[in-house]
């Protein structure tokens, strides 16, 4: 069976509007501080896999200058994984030295005046403890948490320790259809990671839709994308879609061929596999490639035959971004799989480094105030969502 | 050189082992940027009508206990994947065309050597 009918998303979507989007969200400097303290600082933030957590003890140092901290995620030896900031409660000094990095502890010490944490964020020990006076109370002064919730191996935190909303209720149905796919059994893990000089919109905005794949794919992937969405569906402020195929795909060329003929390689290869969730291709075509899911903020999944994909989006600035981008696959069992994969994931490698090489030129082009807006085409449906979401929380 | 760099099947590659035997994706990204497009191209074609039979003769083996000759083999599989799409889609330019600049993205298990896809073993992962 072929892919579905392409839609016309403007007719399903009549909320979104068809206008021009104005670029000042992505240049103000007072749409930044609205978008750090009204949407990333009230959401829920993808920070790890429970992978990275194997044991008591176990523990990661994230970074999240959207947050104006650094948060360590914990597993203890109640198995729970804990979320705290990396501030000792006795004068602020960092509890962990590093700036990031991950390591396995049976306690967190501070190098200043050696208070120590348990696993559960207690504070345990107190040098000179008696020295202290009878408004300092002990039990009171554990690691300040974050709220912590785990959906399918994807480690979330919140900066209320107690928010309004769980991870389930935040995320609904967008996540609810991607479970069931296999994230726990995908642990072969590839991780690049780059430093953008461009708003994070600008950089989540180019993985947001498949009209740009025929120019910027045209070295890595120059034939057999279909350059529309299907699929579209939206969930509140998060938002999915499936990208497709063309019936008429290019023939693999001879070591493309020979990756496909030993395992589970990439996003250009065909036919199903692996059993995906009911509402992910619903047809079961084999031009199906990837899912392209978004869970707002800044949290893309993409599901497929046999692997995922994830980018994250993690603003440091205005005009700053971190870039994410982790392919999972399977572990390889035999050589002829390991070769897939790296066939797999270095063409994939090379497709992200073509699409990261439009970014900070349009960012620097659009500080010259030149345009003031930007014209967004049908397809280009789930951009037009992503700036009225943020726009709401911002306004809010 | 020494004649058991190879598995006895493949001596004949061996003259490749020396420039293209290497161990980590950020050895095998270096060599292929520092290569010329005819370099390249040398290289794909010695090795890409000998895929199927050389990963026919590795599977045999279980994946983290290859002998030496056979992680070498291995090894030149994994170079001739770093290379393949520069000859195959990218016209034999070393670079990929029109992109980011590759020395500004950094693969986590990039200097990793034998790495397997076991990204959270690593020491010193950043997070």
């Amino acid at each position: 069976m072929n892919k579905p009918v392409a839609s016309r998303w403007a007719q399903q979507f009549p909320q979104l509007g068809t206008d021009p989007v104005p670029v000042d969200a992505l240049l103000s400097a007072e749409y930044f501080q609205r978008e750090k303290e009204k949407l990333f600082k009230r959401t829920w933030l993808k920070l790890a896999r429970v992978e990275e957590l194997p044991q008591s003890g176990s523990w990661k140092l994230k970074p999240l200058p959207i947050w104006d901290s650094s948060i360590i995620l914990v597993r203890g030896e109640d198995g729970q994984i804990r979320g705290f900031h990396n501030t000792c409660s006795h004068r602020g000094n960092r509890v962990i030295w590093a700036e990031d990095g991950h390591g396995k502890d049976r306690r967190f010490s501070c190098h200043f005046h050696g208070w120590t944490y348990n696993l559960k964020g207690e504070l345990v020990h107190v040098p000179q403890e008696e020295e202290f006076f009878d408004s300092f109370c002990k039990p009171d002064n554990g690691l300040a948490p974050v709220a912590v919730e785990v959906w399918e191996g994807f480690i979330f935190a919140h900066l209320d320790p107690q928010p309004a909303v769980s991870l389930k209720d935040y995320l609904g149905e967008a996540a609810t259809r991607l479970e069931g796919f296999p994230y726990g059994q995908m642990t072969a893990v590839y991780a690049y990671r780059t430093v953008l000089n461009c708003n994070w919109k600008i950089a989540q905005d180019a993985f947001s839709e498949a009209y740009h794949v025929t120019t910027i794919h045209a070295g890595s992937f120059p034939e057999g994308f279909s350059a529309k969405l299907y699929e579209v569906q939206l969930f509140g402020p998060h938002r999915t879609s499936a990208v497709y195929m063309d019936d008429k795909g290019p023939t693999p060329t001879p070591v493309a061929a020979l990756s496909h003929r030993l395992g589970t390689t990439s996003i250009a290869k065909r036919g199903t596999r692996v059993a995906l969730p009911p509402g992910v291709n619903p047809t079961r075509s084999p031009n199906f490639a990837f899912e392209l899911s978004v869970m707002f903020p800044n949290f893309l999944v993409h599901i497929m035959d046999g692997l995922y994909f994830t980018h994250q989006f993690h603003p440091l600035s205005v005009d700053q971004t971190l870039w994410e981008g982790i392919q999972y696959f399977p572990p390889p069992q035999n050589a002829g799989e390991r070769f897939s994969q790296e066939y797999g994931q270095v063409l994939q490698r090379n497709a992200w480094l073509e699409d990261t090489a439009t970014m900070e030129a349009t960012h620097a082009a659009l500080k010259s105030g030149a345009k003031k807006v930007m014209h967004l085409q049908d397809q280009e449906v789930l951009l037009r969502h992503h700036y009225q979401a943020v726009d709401e929380y911002v306004n809010s | 050189m020494s004649s058991d760099l190879l598995p006895a099947s493949y001596r004949h590659l061996e003259p490749w082992v020396d420039r293209w035997a290497l161990a980590s994706q950020a050895e095998r990204e270096t060599t292929r940027r520092a290569s010329t497009g005819a370099q390249l191209k040398a290289f794909y074609d010695a090795l890409v009508g000998e895929g199927d039979g050389i990963v026919a003769h590795l599977n045999a083996l279980p994946l983290d206990q290859l002998p030496a000759p056979e992680q070498r083999l291995l090894y030149l599989m994994l170079s001739l994947a770093e290379v393949a799409p520069h000859v195959e889609l990218y016209r034999g330019d070393p670079r990929v065309p029109f992109s980011f600049e590759e020395e500004r993205f950094i693969a986590e298990h990039g200097a990793a050597p034998g790495f397997n896809g076991d990204l959270y073993a690593l020491p010193n992962r950043p997070a």
